[in-house]
């Protein structure tokens, strides 16, 4: 087992270079000229353009820009924004709050997502499934920004049950508005899923022999149904804390949340590549480390597996 | 002494002056401050987190320019209708020839650690500005004085600006390339901030330290959070401040929305989590002006749009087929519909190239009849330039998506030139502004694009010699006339009317060439909560932060 | 990397009551009288008594007649315009009225589906082909392929998908700068699918590794199949299950990804009519609460279009799974 997440961790490491390179790759194609946007309106003369470009290796090609992306990442120096501040604490200070953000989300999508799920598929073309179906539907095809103010202006402006913004000084209440919005964009998934998951295992081998058995009804559907049809979901809410984090992009826009997910947005709009490899790095990591325990849950959940 | 000899305002700058005056005067007694004695209440306002460090002469962006302006004074201090009173200066005096300018500082202006504001505190930031090893971005500025080239950098060789030379603790002199008769209206912008000698490190560059803890001069100092990145900026009155922009309030907070979201900032605004925020959002301008949540403020502004065909595209060259199609362009866009439709009356069709808030405004320039929607004229036009050459392809407008509601004008515009003039037009998005830019300013650029001009100090001429002089920093689409050029030059150095005839006559080129086809001025337009008093929109369209009062 | 053992399985050990005393009977009754041939013609047997199918069927077909045949539907095009109409209320041959532009609301509509169904569409064949192929086998063999596999899968999937594509389109919409519809599509299309196959890749080799365990698997291994035929006949079509719902949920979502995409302002340009052009423009509209049609009306289009996936996916989820062969 430990020997197994230590291999794991260990294959990481070309995920991570994999994933630098790609970054490095595409932001080197893309076509602005970030000193530009420091400049704004203004001309800029050559001699001063040249001389921020190099003191951020805007102008070298991307495997050399990724080399002293990576020195420097080796001894946890990502450089410094533009504005002056290392991006470590640039990290610092946004990580958390979209992290928070994040497992919110993840937590209210499962709790609803899968009792909703389950109950749908226990009873499958039933009322209850077809409600599920529609409700589930709808939020699917509401995009978040329209749902996020249409919620922020009805939750936080009309009715001021909560504030409808986030800001600096944010605390826990705040973003329970904003992580139901990011929930919804996945929560449809979720409720599809343990509901096709738990249809299929009701008619499984397994399922009829405990039922034959003699099992309660509700030892079957806790034992046997939910346990081997949680895989699926399991891996699918798991892997999503890192797009979930991404996908906080609008909805912290929205709400005004000073989170990484605005700050990778705002440096790739300003072209600071080393910025945003280096935000992107940690989702990275939060993706190679939620993936590594969604599969050791596969071990919980499904006996048949096993690590060596 | 008031160096503005013009105390006589324009048409329209006295319709904004009146309206703001009635608002000011609708808080009425604003010094009734609640819970009495000095306990002034703290202002929070729109701001975004600086991109730069907070140095005058490295960020002319507003996260970081709102703030420096409140943090330092310059020489002299603009006035909410755009003229100027002396700030630090005692007088800042011309020779004959309005070249040598003569400065003279007020005793006892001291920088918030004490030290004294002196002549070097000025001429040694300025010299750090101007020399390009520095990296500051504000250089441009300094392109009128003597010792600098084109963009402002200090000539080739040289690390100081040859034009400034300190006479005493007390008196500079700035010598200036080309006469200039308003040249003290440039000295209240940032770049033109005194630094303190405690900013510099032994090796004579501006610390780090002192790019996220600035000491100024100015109406406000930072208190002891200051500059919380991503969170805010924290301001409180400076005590030693002796300036004309003594602070009614408690302190500003420049609370920071992360993408300049100002659809947060406005929620914010509405349910009392913010101030002021002194740019409405698209999605709000249909409703602010009715919105009983806030205050709302609209007026006209200083900014100016503009679409701008550069000479070298196929067709539209500097010859009779360019001129015609470039006017078959203007008189098919129908300005007030865009206006009305898609800015809700938040932008006001332009009749020249400057913008209505400054002296010396006229909506009487000669040709301007060239920005009226004129479908048959513009029809007309068009296939007299068909008969010397045949159109055929397709127009296209480049817009950055990242600026709020250009994808809704360009698009509506481009669908006008579609309807009007029977042609193949379309918009075409560029996702960032630099990415836009940087086609511009290498010159790559194939389609028209769209432009526009903040000024940086309240000055007609300002809207003209640094977009379409020849070979000016700004003058993306590479236009040149002698006659125009000349004409610029003279205005510079006239005074009062004469000055504005010529402005006038160099106007009427432009419309006979349209190096830039003017689209609509920008209006100032705020929202601000239900109980803050004071507000009040500068030539900037900023608020004058330090009158805001709750 | 995982490795099973085999050992004692739930139901190895099994208790078979009596088929005619348990009501699990109908469940419980597998035709084996049924010819084993062709599953996938089996599958359309049951397709065809299908009323989810045929639901799916009925709305997708009228989405289909929008994207192929517009003008059964309006007489107005969709490039016609005029700024002067801006948010004038329905009238005769206008059921929607205009939006702010000055387009017809219902115009736009109709002729926006085939822009956001083709991104939906094409984004979804795309990232399936890629996903069932990687992550069978990844899934099945196991070993040196899982670990390529997997990693390269990690490596995409780990970059945000909406961080990812904000930079690939904008990347890609330089490159392309004069595009046609096509090509709009197509870049909108290769910046999710780069980034959106992955997913899939997970899901399938999660799937195969379940189904590769039970025993008709063993069964087959047993009586001699070949590991290729193994993999393809017995146990993908028993994984694709799954597969096939994330999939056409996913059809939903990557449309309604491409005005997430516009809202960033890096969807399909304002040339072409789509879903998510006229949503994003219309988000202003929300905080006014005026004119809220123009949001409505491609909305729903927008809903329709996704439950009818939905449904279609279902339906040939229930035909596919062998395990729902009844009598």
């Amino acid at each position: 087992m430990w020997w197994y997440v230590a291999k794991r961790l260990l294959q990481t490491i070309p995920v991570f270079i994999g994933a630098v390179a790609i970054l490095f790759l595409l932001l080197q194609l893309r076509q602005g000229d970030p000193v530009l946007n420091l400049a704004g309106n203004k001309p800029v003369s050559q001699e001063v353009r040249n001389a921020i470009a190099a003191q951020y290796h805007l102008d070298d090609p991307w495997y050399s820009q990724m080399f002293y992306f990576i020195k420097g990442a080796l001894t946890l120096d990502f450089g410094n924004t533009f504005s002056g501040q290392p991006v470590m604490d640039l990290i610092k200070e946004t990580f958390p709050v979209t992290v928070t953000l994040a497992f919110m989300a993840l937590l209210i999508d499962a709790i609803l997502g899968i009792t909703i799920g389950t109950i749908a598929g226990l009873n499958r073309n039933g009322f209850f499934d077809s409600t599920a179906l529609v409700i589930s539907l709808l939020l699917i095809s509401i995009p978040i920004f329209v749902l996020g103010f249409v919620m922020q202006l009805i939750f936080g402006v009309k009715l001021g049950w909560t504030s409808p913004t986030v800001g600096g000084d944010w605390t826990v209440t705040d973003l329970i508005l904003p992580a139901i919005v990011l929930a919804i964009a996945n929560f449809a998934y979720t409720i599809r899923l343990t509901r096709t998951s738990v249809a299929e295992n009701l008619s499984a081998d397994h399922v009829r022999t405990a039922r034959a058995k003699g099992l309660s009804n509700r030892a079957v559907v806790r034992n046997h149904v939910l346990r081997n049809s949680l895989v699926p979901v399991v891996t699918y809410i798991g892997i999503n804390l890192g797009s979930l984090m991404a996908g906080a992009v609008i909805t912290e826009t929205i709400f005004n949340v000073p989170g990484i997910g605005n700050a990778a947005y705002q440096a790739i709009q300003q072209g600071q590549t080393a910025t945003v490899v280096a935000i992107v790095t940690f989702m990275v990591m939060v993706y190679v480390l939620m993936s590594l325990l969604v599969d050791l849950i596969y071990a919980v959940l499904d006996p048949r597996i096993r690590y060596a | 002494m008031r160096l503005s000899r013009r105390t006589r305002l324009a048409g329209v700058a006295l319709i904004a002056a009146g309206s703001l005056t009635l608002a000011a005067c609708g808080g009425g007694s604003d010094d009734k401050s609640e819970g009495g004695g000095g306990s002034k209440s703290v202002i929070t306002v729109y701001g975004t987190n600086p991109q730069n460090p907070l140095i005058p002469t490295a960020t002319n962006e507003v996260g970081g320019g709102d703030p420096i302006d409140n943090l330092f004074s310059g020489l002299v201090a603009y006035n909410t209708d755009g003229s100027v009173t002396n700030e630090v200066a005692k007088s800042i005096e011309p020779d004959a020839a309005k070249k040598v300018w003569t400065v003279t500082l007020k005793d006892g202006q001291k920088f918030t650690d004490g030290s004294a504001v002196t002549a070097e505190s000025f001429v040694k930031a300025w010299n750090y500005g101007a020399n390009p090893d520095n990296k500051q971005l504000n250089n441009y500025f300094f392109y009128p004085i003597e010792g600098t080239d084109d963009i402002g950098n200090t000539v080739k060789g040289a690390k100081t600006v040859s034009g400034l030379k300190v006479i005493d603790d007390k008196k500079f002199t700035i010598t200036l390339k080309s006469a200039e008769s308003d040249f003290p209206l440039r000295l209240g912008y940032s770049a033109y901030f005194p630094v303190p000698d405690s900013a510099y490190d032994s090796a004579g560059k501006i610390t780090k330290e002192y790019g996220e803890h600035p000491i100024g001069n100015g109406p406000y100092k930072l208190t002891k959070s200051g500059w919380e990145r991503n969170k805010q900026i924290s301001l409180e009155p400076n005590p030693d401040y002796q300036g004309v922009h003594k602070p009614k309030n408690g302190g500003l907070i420049f609370k920071f929305y992360a993408g300049g979201g100002t659809d947060a900032a406005y929620t914010d605004v509405q349910s009392g989590n913010l101030d002021v925020l002194d740019q409405v959002p698209p999605s709000a301008l249909t409703t602010f002006e009715s919105d009983d949540k806030v205050k709302a403020y609209n007026e006209p502004g200083s900014s100016f749009s503009s679409l701008t065909i550069p000479e070298r595209l196929a067709h539209f060259g500097n010859d009779e087929e360019g001129d015609l199609r470039r006017a078959a362009i203007s008189e098919a866009i129908n300005r007030p519909e865009i206006t009305e439709k898609i800015f809700n009356n938040a932008r006001t069709p332009a009749s020249d190239f400057t913008s209505p808030v400054l002296d010396g405004w006229t909506d009487k320039v000669a040709g301007n009849e060239v920005l009226k929607f004129n479908a048959e004229d513009a029809k007309a036009k068009w296939a007299a330039a068909d008969k010397i050459a045949k159109w055929d392809g397709k127009f296209v407008v480049a817009y950055n998506n990242d600026g709020a509601g250009n994808k809704e004008f360009t698009e509506a515009m481009t669908n006008q030139l579609k309807n009007t003039l029977g042609i193949d037009a379309e918009p075409k998005v560029y996702a960032t502004f630099d990415e836009l830019r940087k086609d511009v300013t290498d010159r790559t650029i194939k389609t028209a694009f769209r432009t526009g001009w903040q000024a940086d100090y309240p000055s007609m001429l300002n809207y003209l010699g640094p977009i379409y002089a020849t070979g000016a920093g700004s003058n993306d689409g590479d236009y040149s006339n002698k006659d125009f050029d000349k004409l610029i030059q003279e205005a510079s150095a006239a005074e009062g009317a004469a000055r504005y005839k010529l402005i006038g006559e160099a106007q009427a080129i432009l419309m006979k060439d349209l190096p830039a086809i003017p689209l609509w001025y920008q209006n100032a337009t705020a929202v601000t909560a239900k109980d803050l008093k004071g507000f009040v929109f500068n030539w900037k369209q900023k608020p004058d932060y330090y009158a805001l009062t709750k | 990397m995982h490795e099973t053992q085999p050992g004692t399985r739930p139901g190895q050990e099994r208790f078979v009551a009596p088929v005619d005393e348990t009501p699990l009977r109908e469940i419980d009754a597998v035709d084996i009288d049924a010819v084993p041939a062709n599953q996938w013609k089996e599958a359309w047997k049951r397709l065809r008594v299908s009323i989810l199918f045929w639901l799916s069927v009925v709305i997708l077909g009228v989405i289909a007649a929008m994207i192929f045949f517009p003008t059964l539907f309006t007489d107005v095009k969709p490039t016609t315009v005029d700024l002067g109409k801006s948010f004038d209320p329905a009238s005769d041959g206008h059921p929607f009225g205009y939006n702010q532009q000055g387009y017809d609301v219902w115009s736009r509509t109709v002729y926006g589906a085939r822009a956001s169904v083709a991104v939906g569409f094409f984004t979804t064949i795309l990232t399936t082909i890629l996903g069932v192929v990687t992550g069978a086998v990844a899934g099945y063999y196991g070993k040196f392929a899982d670990t390529i596999i997997s990693r390269l899968s990690d490596i995409f999937f780990s970059i945000p998908l909406l961080l990812a594509c904000i930079v690939t389109v904008s990347v890609l919409n330089n490159r392309f700068p004069d595009r046609g519809f096509w090509l709009s599509v197509l870049v909108v299309v290769l910046a999710l699918a780069l980034f959106a196959w992955p997913q899939i890749t997970r899901q399938m080799r999660g799937a195969v590794l379940e189904t590769k365990n039970l025993e008709f698997v063993d069964a087959a291994t047993a009586i001699g199949a070949s590991r290729m035929k193994n993999l393809w006949r017995h146990i993908v079509p028993n994984a694709l299950a799954p597969v096939i719902v994330t999939a056409t949920i996913s059809l939903g979502v990557f449309i309604v990804a491409e005005t997430s995409l516009s809202f960033l302002g890096l969807g399909l340009p304002p040339s072409v009519a789509s879903w998510g052009n006229d949503l994003s423009a219309a988000q202003s509209q929300v905080r006014s609460g005026q004119h809220l049609r123009v949001m409505y009306v491609p909305a729903a289009a927008l809903a329709l279009t996704v439950l009818g996936f939905i449904l279609l996916g279902e339906a040939v989820r229930e035909a596919l799974d062998p395990k729902a062969r009844k009598k």
